[in-house]
């Protein structure tokens, strides 16, 4: 690994103070799932590494005016285990369950998944399905961006270099929300399609919906005209499949080493059906 | 080449003693739990993330040591394999692994029984998928994972 300096701000001033400085020369580092092994290659070549993990206003989950704020340092584990996600928010919990193993999850945060934006970032289409938005702070203010807004290509954000994601602020709201990730692998496995869906329902008739997909596009993406197809009506098997196959004609797959592209658009689509089945309440 | 000047002071908790190190700040805990400390019970695998060799206990939670900065530990409590058990006093997994054939090569085994030492304080009844599921992050190329699967399901008969 290239030399490096390494601090380890106390305080969320002190980070920003540091990163207002040297923010073009450093990378930041809280699990270290993404970066160790990024450095250990050279990809990232900093002069200073700088350590969020000890900054309290960047820990813990909680609920504010109905909706949730969760600080960017939360652990997969944390985001997975945690009650409150279980119950209101699913989806996410479910996600983060499903980011590589125990050991990963143990380390890896929320913000990181986010911040190093892999296009088959885990949290990604759940956070996307629910509105989610990103608090963002540098050495003068906070600015919040939408989720949708975020991502600027692989592994490209909309973050500064002297900037810090700090919370990830979800608004409140009902609706039924799932998550489905398909590997190569049930565990230890980046995703070959992920897909998120929330559904607000009044009966049959469906109200509201968000649809979103990793692993198909440069970035997570949303599926507004797919979306648009379920509003106020009535869902079946027949619209749900004409919904699923709608929002994977939005993407833009590409053959990797997990999967081609065309096997990606056919589970992609099962995928979506049996999310969009079980949240619409019926059986898959 | 290592310039001695810009090693940093680096204070934690192993194994219940307290230890400084002087360390450079690339390394990883992983480096300097076998290369400075020497306890070399944590095996260096693919230093990735990947095979869950590096395994160690860190607040209690069971981590890859290959991925933290080793300056990341500053004041934080470690337990490497060497905590859990000795040749004269083994845990009651170890026990269980000898007994249930769950040792071949034994280069996963540290990272295995500290995963289900884990795992054991948070569910000492597990079930058989949560047992597989807790030991995820851990590569076995020798014994197919069954007879350490049946290990961790067994320990209550090895307890005292």
């Amino acid at each position: 690994m290239q030399r490096f300096q390494f601090c380890s701000p106390k305080s969320m001033d002190e980070a920003l103070r540091f990163l207002s400085e040297k923010g073009d020369c450093a990378k930041i580092v809280a699990g270290g799932t993404d970066l160790i092994p990024r450095l250990r290659e050279g990809n990232f070549r900093p002069e200073f590494v700088i350590n969020i993990l000890e900054i309290e206003e960047l820990q813990g989950i909680r609920e504010v005016q109905g909706g949730l704020r969760l600080g960017a340092a939360t652990t997969h584990t944390q985001v997975a285990e945690s009650e409150i996600l279980q119950r209101s928010y699913p989806s996410l919990a479910q996600a983060a369950a499903s980011v590589g193993g125990p050991l990963i999850r143990n380390r890896g945060t929320i913000g990181g998944n986010l911040a190093n934006a892999s296009p088959a970032a885990d949290l990604a289409p759940a956070l996307l399905s629910l509105n989610a938005e990103a608090v963002i702070r540098d050495g003068r203010g906070t600015r919040t961006v939408a989720l949708k807004d975020f991502f600027a290509g692989p592994s490209k954000t909309v973050l500064h270099p002297d900037e810090l994601l700090t919370e990830i602020s979800i608004p409140p709201g009902k609706g039924k929300n799932i998550f489905l990730k398909l590997g190569r692998r049930q565990a230890m496995s980046l995703s070959i399609v992920n897909v998120a869906v929330c559904l607000e329902m009044e009966g049959k008739i469906c109200r509201k919906s968000r649809i979103a997909l990793g692993s198909v596009a440069p970035t997570p993406i949303r599926c507004p005209e797919a979306e648009a197809l379920l509003i106020n009506k009535e869902l079946g098997p027949e619209l749900i499949a004409k919904c699923a196959r709608e929002a994977m004609a939005a993407s833009k797959p590409v053959d990797d080493q997990r999967a081609k592209a065309w096997y990606r658009l056919e589970a992609g689509t099962v995928l979506l059906r049996r999310a969009l089945t079980e949240a619409a309440g019926q059986i898959a | 080449m290592l310039m001695k000047e810009n090693l940093v002071s680096l204070k934690m908790v192993v194994n219940g003693k307290p230890v400084e190190v002087k360390v450079d700040p690339t390394w990883t805990l992983l480096y300097v739990l076998r290369e400075e400390l020497k306890l070399t019970g944590t095996k260096k695998g693919c230093e990735k993330g990947d095979c869950g060799a590096c395994t160690v206990l860190l607040q209690g939670k069971a981590v890859n040591s290959c991925l933290i900065l080793a300056l990341q530990a500053e004041g934080k409590e470690i337990e490497t394999i060497e905590s859990l058990g000795t040749a004269d006093s083994l845990h009651p997994l170890q026990k269980s692994f000898i007994a249930n054939g769950a040792v071949q090569c034994g280069f996963c085994t540290p990272g295995m029984l500290l995963s289900a030492a884990a795992l054991l304080k948070k569910k000492p009844n597990p079930t058989e998928k949560e047992i597989r599921e807790a030991i995820s992050g851990n590569l076995c190329r020798c014994t197919g994972y069954a007879k350490i699967v049946k290990a961790i399901q067994n320990v209550s008969a090895f307890k005292e």
